[in-house]
Formats: structure tokens, C-alpha cells, sequence
């Protein structure tokens, strides 16, 4: 079985995970926990760095989409950057890029937040 | 005359014994052991109405010899009887017990009897002999009895074996008896002839018979497996029957009863001596069983915690539900432990699970047990005895419990849980009460993971009925057969994995001239997807007839879906109406795998902008969603396919990708759709070679074939 790992780290009042291994309907469970845990300790502006994902699957791609509304609804969001392109391209396929924001890298995505603070 | 006599006597005793011997021959039953002794006794009862009297050495020694004989062969016949019952030996004593009371009784009776008759009835008066054959008999059944008793006691539970010592005895008995047999010849006057004290030989003998006598009244092991209730009984019988055999022994004794003493002087030696063993033994017993009172109720409570022990390990290869299993363990843990009260908690995150609660409430076995880990008053590793006489007020804790017993339940070296036994009373635990409630600690972890490893195979177990039930809905969605269609030719395959993932194909012929096609995936794996993938066909099928233009079709589709689906699914398509009448083909695509065109020796990767079907909550869908028309042309190629195909990946973790299947499209494209499939697959298969297939590979492929038209036309 292909493994699968969340790394999770603060930047301010955004919180960064980095998503490694594969991201299917058997370890999308482990994602979803962690984003329990981010809403339950009031989180709601998550950056996620693809950097490490090798493989996503639709059950992954669920994940976000579950997540996504409430983090918008208490004025957060959930954002990706550092995504390879076979991983951008299963995105784009589905017209993800329409209805989440994608960034080249980390910082930037993060300073998508602070900006959005500070209009 | 005389001569005459006792010739014909012999003869007819010798011709007698001789037709017993072929009765017996005949039936041979037991190893003959009962035929044995009824044989004997025959000839002895046959000798005694011959000979009723022991006048002469040689007769005397005749009837010795065949009472003896006749003892041993009853003796060894009784044994069988009283060998099985040794398991239960209080019970061999009370049976020896009654046997007792009978000889009492018997010798009683008789002893008034012919008391009250006086000496009017002479010793050789047949109704005398043939009535005091049957009272010897009777008494001699009884003696074997009690002697095979006491025998088999002597041996039981012995760990060295005492055959030497009791054989020895056995030896001095019949001394004693022979002696006692020949020396009635010489004294009939006097009526303790057999205890004749003056002769010294006759002194040390009898002291060497009475020393070994009392050195097998000393094995007496099998006592100290008698619970402490057993114990209690064994006493009163104890000193009961020692008082009888007593009094039988001076009954014997007493020049009232004369009977055995006619019959037989040894036979009367060697019942006098079992009696004399009787007592002793008896006496011995009750002393040793008072000693061994005390002590009784902790070898009861050892003997309870090793059967329990037993059963538990028993029950644990037969029960694998926890909640039954914790019920013994915790009823097990009061009485082992003398407690009051015994529960088990289980960790369930941060709270806990209490289980099997016995002889506490709910609440009050909460609050303990919260309070003991709270307080850090558990060990991870070891047993821990607490007081909470002088906590109880300070933390509000329930009255009732005083002292505590908590052992931990260790799985693979972690902590599960608890196993609690409790005191209401002052009692404070000892290490022998406290030490079993561990044992039974590490019965409860045992429970506990045979319980979770049968819930996980059940689940396994469910997972797989539900893999077959999402299986068999797929295939009854599935389209059976394709259209035949006038100017198309159409192969579709479907290759499930082994997890059922979501894949959809169809067709709908709207009317003579249009045939809709559809190609779906539904996210997520299961039977989730499968039930999402019938709702899909659902949606799609009544569509079809109501919407003929794809954009319109899918834009509707997403409505229903997207307030259908759970959050996190959604579901990709491709669908695509054929016009046969203008020869084109409007499709419009839901955030599917590309379709691909072939048209004149060119592969197009078309991928029309647009979001998953349910995964868009605004109006973006309808805003983005872009249809596309192709005008056809014959021996155009338009492939459908899920991305089972470009996303099977080898060895090496490369995908098959898009580039590959283009290029076997467009090498095979002067084949026949069902051949351009099997070159597809064939390419795919090389490619993966051994890695397994994880998702389901479904392909559409359809051919536009003009002429096929111009044909119906004509």
C-alpha cells in the first residue's frame, strides 16, 4: 500500500499542510481528520503544498470540496500551491482552477491571505 | 465307619467343587474375578456343612486357608468398585462409614440373639452353622469392602509409593491370624486365648502389626485437596466412625460373640486388626483434618483461582464476545479476590468505557475510576492496592468503596484499560487477594484483542459482501448490448477492478435520428459510488429525452446533482448527442478524461473547459460549460474512455498517459472499432505487465460511417 502523510505548520494565522504519498479513497480519512482538527481549533485559512503528492484520486479531491465551504463560510479558504503538473492537470480536468485559487509556491498563497486581511 | 465317612465327605466335596469349577469356566465375565469368589465362598460354604467343626490341625488349616483365599478373591472383586470412586473420597468414607454401622448392627443383633437362646443350641447344630455361615458371609462381604476402602485411601494422592509398607501389614495380619487359628486349638477353655501377652514373641509381634497399622493411618494426603466445606464433614464423620470401629472391635472381642471365633479364628484375628486399623486411621484423620482446618480457606481459595484460571482459558478459545467475557472475568475477580465490587474500563480517547460492572453502580464506579486516573493513582505495568477511607470526603467520592485493586490491561505493550476489583469494607488487600485481580487483568486484554481482531475480520467480511453488492449494481446499470445504429459502428468495454470504482457508460437512443452517448465517473470507490452511479443513470436517462443539446442536458444535471451528492462526491461526464440526419455529434464534457477525435489521419485531444458535475455551488457551472459540435466525416473515430486507461501505471510508476493511447488510435484507425479496443487494451496490458489494476477501465469507441447511411437511404 502506498503511503500517505500530512505535515501540518503555522504561518501567522494561516496554517500550511504538506500532503505527501497518495491521496486516495484509503487515506483520504487521515486528510479529513486533519481538517476537523483545523476547524475544530477555529483554523480556516489553510494553504495546501503539493510539492511531495504523488497520486490523487477523486475520494482526494473530495476532500476539499467537503472542507471548502465552511472554510469560506467563517471567512477563510482552503488554497494549493506547488503542484506538479500531472497533479494540476487532474485538477484542471475537473475545473478546479475555477473554484480554487493555485499558486506556484507557498509564500505565495499565504501572503493571499495576509493581503485579504488587510483589505 | 469313621473312615467311611470322611471319605465320602471328601469325595463329595472334591466332586462339588469340581462341577463349580466348570459352571464357572463357561462364563467367563470381569476377568472372572466375580466368579473367582463366588467359587471360593461356594467351596468354603460347602467345606463348613461337611466339616462344621475345626477339630483337628488339618482341618483347621483347610478352612484358614479357603477363608483367606475367599478374602482375597472378594477383595479383589470389590476393588473394581471402590477404585472409580476415589475422586470423590469422603465419599468411600461414608460408604465405609455405613458398611461400619452394618457389622454394629449385625454382631449386635446376633450377640442378643443367641444370648437369649443361651447354650441350648450346640455348635454343630445345622440351623447354627447354616446361620452363622450367612452372617460370616454377609461380614465378610462388608470387611473386603472397608479393608479395599482403606487400602485405596492409603494409596491415593501418595507421592511416594507406600506398597511396601501397607503389603508388610498385610503379611502381619494373616501371622497374627494363623497364629491366632493354631494356638485355639490348644486353649478353646479360655476366651482370650488369641491375646496371649505372656508370650513374648507373640508381643512384639502384635506391636510391630499395630506400628505399621498406624504408619499407613498416616497417609492421608488426598485430605489436603478437600475444599474447607468437605473438610468440616470429614471431621464429624471422622470421629463417628473411629468411635464404631472401636466399639466394633471390643464387640468382636467380648466373649458374647462367638460366631467369626467358630467359624474362623483367623478370620476373626484379621477382622478384630481392620477394625484396630479402622480406629487408628480414623483418629489419625481427625486430628490431621483439625489441623488442617485452618489453613483450608486460602488452599480453597488457591484451588478456585486455578479452576478459574482453567475456565476462563477454556471460555476464551469459545467466547469472543467482550462484553460476555468481561462479565466472568469481573465476577471471577470478586470471588478470587474476596471483593465486593469489580468492573473494567476500557480507553476510548481521552474518556472511558466501563464494562462488566459488577456489585457497584454506574456512577459510582465512574467517579472512582475517573478520580484514580485523574490522580495518577494507576500503573501501567503493575498492580496497585489503594485506601480511600481518608480520600472519600476530600474528593466527594461514594461512601461505600474503602479499599481499591487496580491492574492494567496491556495490548501489545499498551495501555487499554482497567481492571478494578473493589472493597466495601476496612479490609485492607492483601498480596494474595490483590495478585489474581493481574491474572485476570491480562485475561481482559486477551478478551479484548480476540474481540477486536473478530470485529475486524467481520468488518473485512462486510466490506467484501458490499463489494460484491456494488459489483452486481454496476453490471445491472451497465448497458447489456450496444445499439445497432445505421451509421455507427460502436465496441465498448468495461474491465472492473478489484474495488468497484464508479465507471458508467450508456447509450440513449432519443429518436430515429439521434443517439445520445454518455460516458460517467463517480468519485469515491464502493458501494457509495455504485448507488451514486444509478442515481446518475437515473438523471441522465430522463434527461435524454427532454434536452438535445448536451450544454442544456448537463447544466440540468449538475442542478439536481449538486444538491443530491454529499460534499465531498461528485461525478465527471462526457456527453454527446449524434445527429445521423446532419452528421454531426454535440457533446458537451463535466470535468471528464479528454475525448479523443480522430479525423483524417489526426488524433484531437478535446477538452472543452467546464467544472465537475456537483462540485460547483454557484452558477459558475452554467457560466463556463462550453458544448462543441463536430461535423462528421466517414470513418471518423470519436474514443470515450475513464481514466482507468491513462492513469494505469507500471512498474516504474509511469502512467500510460494520454500520448500512448493517441498513438495506438491512429495506428489502428483503418480497423474495425472492436479491433482498435483490443489494440488498446493489448497496448495497455503490455505496459502495466505485472502492477494490478486499481481502477475500472471502461472505453466507448464509435466509428461514423457515411455510407452506412447512403445504404438505408437507398
Amino acid at each position: 500500500m502506498a503511503d500517505f502523510d500530512v505535515g501540518k505548520h503555522g504561518v501567522g494565522p494561516v496554517s500550511v499542510l504538506n500532503v505527501k504519498g497518495y491521496l486516495d479513497a484509503h487515506t483520504a480519512p487521515e486528510l479529513e481528520n486533519v481538517f476537523n482538527n483545523l476547524i475544530e481549533n477555529k483554523q480556516y485559512k489553510v494553504v495546501v503544498n503539493f510539492n511531495d503528492l504523488q497520486y490523487i484520486s477523486s475520494a482526494g479531491l473530495g476532500v476539499f470540496m467537503a472542507y471548502v465551504e465552511t472554510m469560506r463560510e467563517n471567512n477563510g479558504d482552503i488554497k494549493f500551491c506547488n503542484l506538479k503538473d500531472d497533479v494540476y492537470n487532474i485538477f484542471d480536468l475537473l475545473g478546479f482552477p475555477l473554484l480554487y485559487e493555485f499558486y506556484k509556491d507557498e509564500k505565495e498563497a499565504i501572503n493571499k491571505f495576509n493581503q485579504a486581511d488587510k483589505d | 465307619m469313621d473312615i467311611n465317612y470322611y471319605e465320602q465327605s471328601i469325595f463329595i466335596f472334591i466332586s462339588s467343587g469340581h462341577s463349580i469349577l466348570k459352571i464357572t469356566n463357561l462364563k467367563k465375565m470381569d476377568g472372572g474375578k466375580l466368579e473367582n469368589a463366588i467359587f471360593i465362598s461356594v467351596l468354603l460354604f460347602i467345606y463348613k456343612i461337611i466339616f462344621p467343626l475345626n477339630e483337628t490341625i488339618t482341618y483347621l488349616l483347610i478352612n484358614e486357608i479357603l477363608i483367606f483365599l475367599s478374602l482375597f478373591a472378594w477383595l479383589r472383586y470389590v476393588s473394581q468398585f471402590v477404585n472409580p470412586k476415589l475422586s470423590r473420597p469422603l465419599s468411600l468414607v461414608i460408604n465405609s462409614g455405613i458398611l461400619n454401622a452394618l457389622i454394629f448392627f449385625i454382631i449386635s443383633v446376633t450377640s442378643w440373639l443367641f444370648s437369649e437362646s443361651g447354650n441350648s443350641v450346640t455348635n454343630s447344630n445345622i440351623v447354627y452353622v447354616l446361620f452363622s455361615t450367612l452372617i460370616v458371609f454377609i461380614l465378610i462381604g462388608a470387611l473386603t469392602y472397608i479393608f479395599s476402602v482403606y487400602k485405596n485411601l492409603c494409596f491415593h494422592r501418595q507421592k511416594k509409593n507406600p506398597k511396601f509398607y501397607f503389603n508388610t501389614m498385610v503379611v502381619l495380619f494373616i501371622i497374627v491370624a494363623l497364629r491366632a487359628s493354631v494356638i485355639s486349638l490348644k486353649e478353646t477353655e479360655s476366651n482370650l486365648y488369641y491375646l496371649d501377652f505372656s508370650n513374648f514373641l507373640f508381643v512384639v509381634l502384635y506391636t510391630t502389626t499395630i506400628t505399621f497399622i498406624f504408619m499407613n493411618s498416616l497417609r492421608v494426603a488426598w485430605i489436603a485437596f478437600l475444599n474447607k466445606k468437605q473438610k468440616i464433614s470429614l471431621l464429624i464423620i471422622s470421629i463417628v466412625l473411629s468411635i464404631l470401629s472401636w466399639i466394633n472391635f471390643s464387640l468382636i472381642y467380648s466373649s458374647d460373640f462367638e460366631i467369626i471365633r467358630n467359624f474362623s479364628p483367623a478370620l476373626e484375628q484379621i477382622f478384630s486388626l481392620t477394625m484396630i486399623y479402622g480406629g487408628i486411621y480414623f483418629t489419625v484423620i481427625f486430628f490431621i483434618t483439625l489441623f488442617h482446618l485452618p489453613t483450608a480457606e486460602v488452599i480453597d481459595r488457591k484451588s478456585e483461582e486455578l479452576t478459574s484460571v482453567k475456565d476462563l482459558s477454556k471460555l476464551m478459545s469459545q467466547v469472543f464476545d467482550f462484553d460476555e467475557l468481561s462479565e466472568t472475568i469481573t465476577n471471577t475477580t470478586i470471588k478470587v479476590s474476596n471483593s465486593d465490587a469489580a468492573w473494567i474500563i476500557i480507553n476510548k480517547g481521552n474518556d472511558i468505557d466501563l464494562h462488566a460492572i459488577e456489585g457497584i453502580g454506574i456512577v459510582d464506579a465512574n467517579k472512582i475510576s475517573k478520580f484514580l486516573i485523574s490522580s495518577n493513582m494507576l500503573s501501567n505495568t503493575e498492580v496497585v492496592v489503594n485506601n480511600l477511607t481518608n480520600i472519600n470526603k476530600k474528593y466527594t467520592l461514594p461512601n461505600s468503596v474503602k479499599n481499591i485493586v487496580s491492574a492494567t490491561l496491556t495490548v501489545h505493550n499498551k495501555n487499554k484499560g482497567f481492571l478494578f476489583a473493589a472493597r466495601k469494607t476496612n479490609r485492607i488487600y492483601e498480596e494474595e487477594d490483590s495478585k489474581p485481580v493481574g491474572t485476570f487483568a491480562d485475561f481482559a486484554a486477551v478478551a479484548l484483542e480476540n474481540a477486536k481482531l473478530l470485529e475486524e475480520s467481520l468488518e473485512k467480511e462486510r466490506l467484501e459482501k458490499e463489494l460484491d453488492l456494488a459489483r452486481e449494481v454496476q453490471y445491472k446499470i451497465l448497458p447489456q448490448k450496444n445499439p445497432d445504429c445505421k451509421n455507427l459502428e460502436i465496441a465498448s468495454l468495461f474491465i472492473p477492478a478489484f474495488e468497484v470504482g464508479g465507471d458508467y457508460y450508456d447509450f440513449f437512443e432519443i429518436d430515429e435520428n439521434r443517439l445520445a452517448v454518455i460516458i460517467a465517473d463517480v468519485s469515491g470507490k464502493g458501494i457509495e459510488a455504485a448507488f451514486i452511479m444509478a442515481h446518475v443513470k437515473g438523471i441522465f436517462s430522463s434527461l435524454s429525452k427532454q434536452y438535445l443539446n448536451s450544454k442544456e442536458l448537463l447544466v440540468a444535471a449538475n442542478s439536481i446533482l449538486k444538491n443530491n451528492l454529499s460534499k465531498k462526491s461528485f461525478v465527471t461526464a462526457i456527453y454527446g448527442i449524434f445527429d445521423f440526419e446532419k452528421c454531426t455529434f454535440n457533446f458537451s464534457r463535466g470535468g471528464h478524461s479528454p475525448l479523443i477525435y480522430y479525423s483524417k489521419n489526426k488524433v484531437n485531444r478535446l477538452i472543452p473547459t467546464v467544472i465537475g458535475l456537483g462540485l460547483d455551488y454557484s452558477n459558475k457551472f452554467e457560466n463556463t460549460l462550453k458544448e462543441l459540435e463536430i461535423k462528421l466525416n466517414n470513418n471518423d473515430i470519436i474514443v470515450l474512455f475513464t481514466d482507468g486507461i491513462n492513469e494505469s501505471t507500471n512498474e516504474d510508476m509511469q502512467e500510460f498517459g494520454y500520448n500512448r493511447l493517441e498513438e495506438v488510435i491512429k495506428n489502428n484507425a483503418h480497423l474495425s472499432v472492436d479491433e482498435i479496443s483490443n489494440e488498446i487494451m493489448k497496448n495497455v496490458t503490455t505496459f502495466v505487465k505485472n502492477s494490478s489494476q486499481h481502477d475500472d477501465i471502461t472505453l466507448v469507441l464509435l466509428k461514423w460511417k457515411s455510407h452506412k447511411n447512403l445504404k438505408g437511404e437507398n
